[in-house]
């Protein structure tokens, strides 16, 4: 069902053949995926640059920790449930199997009363519950902190595993580097949600799979090139997010391990600028 | 007797000389029959004055009421997804939680049911599918029995959507992934027919019955 956008896009689609000069607040567009291109827009076409990002998540692998207050009802609600409920078999039969044992041991013991089944009977309930408790010991859980997490190692996926971790790449804008989503300029003829397929292909090389949820934007920021770089058609560009969950496979590692961070909603301060900052933490959840 | 309703009626004469009443009781008078005086059959009654009353028909509600379809058992339509112009809504979408644990999956459905509720998506169904039963056999160590079952139920719980507009379903399967518990399986699918009919039993006779005339 797929559900095509409702705006109508228009777009000038222009080269930049010029380093942009960023303004203090606002990331610039970048210039690493779209080729030179010659102007030639009309004037019916809006002033405004399309711009397709993509917010990669991965979303988190382990469940959050219980709070204390939960650990407690669960506790509760568990001594409850077992004291109101009734014997299972399994406990009916290791019973009967005690009762008979001490029947047993008893001097007033007649083979003849016991019935033909307790012949049989080679596994008692007892053997049973120590072969299982010798195979849980074996069984070791992954540890909830992982290296990465120790080492603090924001470009591997392997940190955070309670929570949801985005990608952020650093491009070089101009003569600055920012931190920003990664994205790519809107060309005709395709819908914005291809765009950030687009971005997504490029990024990973076809390494990376990841599931879109829908075919509309999630969050967008709108930005105004500094003065200098103003002409008549070209004011500023507009930044259209949209939402994936990485499925499996990670960045190609031809990509230089400082330009990419996958990092938690706490952590994004450190990276984004404030206005751009702000627009992101209004469509990242957080659990 | 007469002669007393012919006092009232003269005095009604003069009092609504021009209402309609006045006309039927005039033409009583004139034809010297007096039906609520006779002792003879009602059906004579032939002509009802309280109907040409202004409050005939006062206790009349039924068909200020907006006709409710009965529902069917079995073929009941399916709703397609309506596409109209810029807005695009899902049809009917059914949210299966698949789970080996009972109390889980179904706290689970209870808090999409809710959820939903709140977001105003409207709930068509929340309807459980029967539980499998899977028995699991280990080989026994230093023989070629199988032997030291355990059982795995498997519990399915559905919950059926309509009126989920796509710029809201990608916000909805959001929340419900981030908030699945440990254990539960989510899948969204659309409702065909055959997931319609999976719910009934298989009836064996008249099957037979079909392949006989086939």
């Amino acid at each position: 069902m797929a559900a095509p956008l409702r705006r109508v896009l228009y777009g000038a689609a222009r080269g930049l053949g010029r380093p942009w000069r960023p303004r203090t607040l606002c990331a610039a567009a970048a210039a690493a995926a779209a080729p030179g291109r010659s102007a030639a827009a009309p004037s019916g076409r809006s002033p405004w640059r399309l711009l397709g990002a993509l917010c990669l998540q991965r979303p988190p692998v382990i469940s959050q920790p219980l709070t204390p207050l939960q650990v407690e009802m669960a506790e509760l609600l568990q001594q409850i449930e077992v004291e109101k409920s009734r014997y299972s078999d399994h406990e009916m039969r290791a019973l009967e199997e005690i009762r008979k044992l001490e029947r047993k041991k008893a001097d007033l013991y007649d083979s003849d009363d016991d019935d033909d089944d307790d012949e049989k009977e080679i596994l008692l309930t007892q053997d049973l519950e120590d072969t299982w408790e010798q195979t849980f010991l074996q069984f070791k859980p992954h540890p909830r902190v992982t290296e990465a997490d120790q080492k603090n190692d924001r470009t591997s996926l392997q940190r955070k595993l309670d929570q949801n971790l985005v990608l952020l790449v650093k491009e070089k804008i101009g003569d600055q580097e920012t931190w920003i989503l990664p994205h790519a300029e809107w060309q005709v003829g395709e819908t914005l949600r291809e765009t950030a397929e687009r971005v997504l292909a490029i990024l990973s090389q076809n390494s990376m799979e990841a599931k879109f949820l829908g075919n509309a934007p999630c969050g967008y920021y709108k930005f105004k090139f500094p003065q200098a770089f103003r002409t008549e058609n070209n004011i500023g560009a507009k930044v259209f997010f949209f939402k994936a969950l990485l499925q499996n496979g990670d960045l190609s590692q031809a990509r230089n391990k400082d330009n990419h961070v996958w990092v938690t909603k706490e952590e994004l301060g450190d990276y984004l600028k404030p206005k751009y900052l702000a627009q992101v933490r209004r469509f990242f959840m957080d659990i | 007797m007469s002669g007393a309703l012919g006092k009232v009626l003269c005095l009604r004469k003069e009092a609504l000389s021009q209402t309609k009443q006045a006309l039927s009781l005039v033409r009583f008078q004139l034809r010297e029959e007096n039906p609520s005086c006779s002792a003879g059959n009602i059906l004579l009654n032939t002509i009802r004055s309280y109907k040409s009353k202004p409050t005939h028909g006062i206790g009349r509600y039924k068909h200020l009421i907006i006709p409710t379809e009965s529902k069917k058992k079995i073929g009941k339509t399916e709703m397609k997804p309506i596409s109209q112009g810029t807005d695009h809504i899902y049809g009917v979408l059914n949210v299966h939680l698949t789970a080996y644990d009972m109390i889980l999956v179904e706290n689970y459905a209870k808090y999409v049911h809710k959820l939903c509720n709140d977001y105003s998506i409207k709930v068509e169904e929340s309807y459980a599918l029967p539980t499998k039963t899977m028995e699991i056999l280990q080989m026994q160590e230093q023989s070629n029995k199988m032997l030291l079952d355990s059982i795995l139920t498997t519990h399915e719980r559905v919950v059926q959507i309509s009126n989920l507009s796509s710029t809201f379903a990608a916000i909805f399967l959001e929340i419900l992934q981030s908030n699945l518990p440990e254990g539960v399986n989510l899948s969204v699918r659309e409702h065909t027919e055959e997931a319609y009919k999976e719910r009934f039993k298989a009836r064996p006779e008249l099957e037979e019955l079909l392949a006989k005339v086939n």
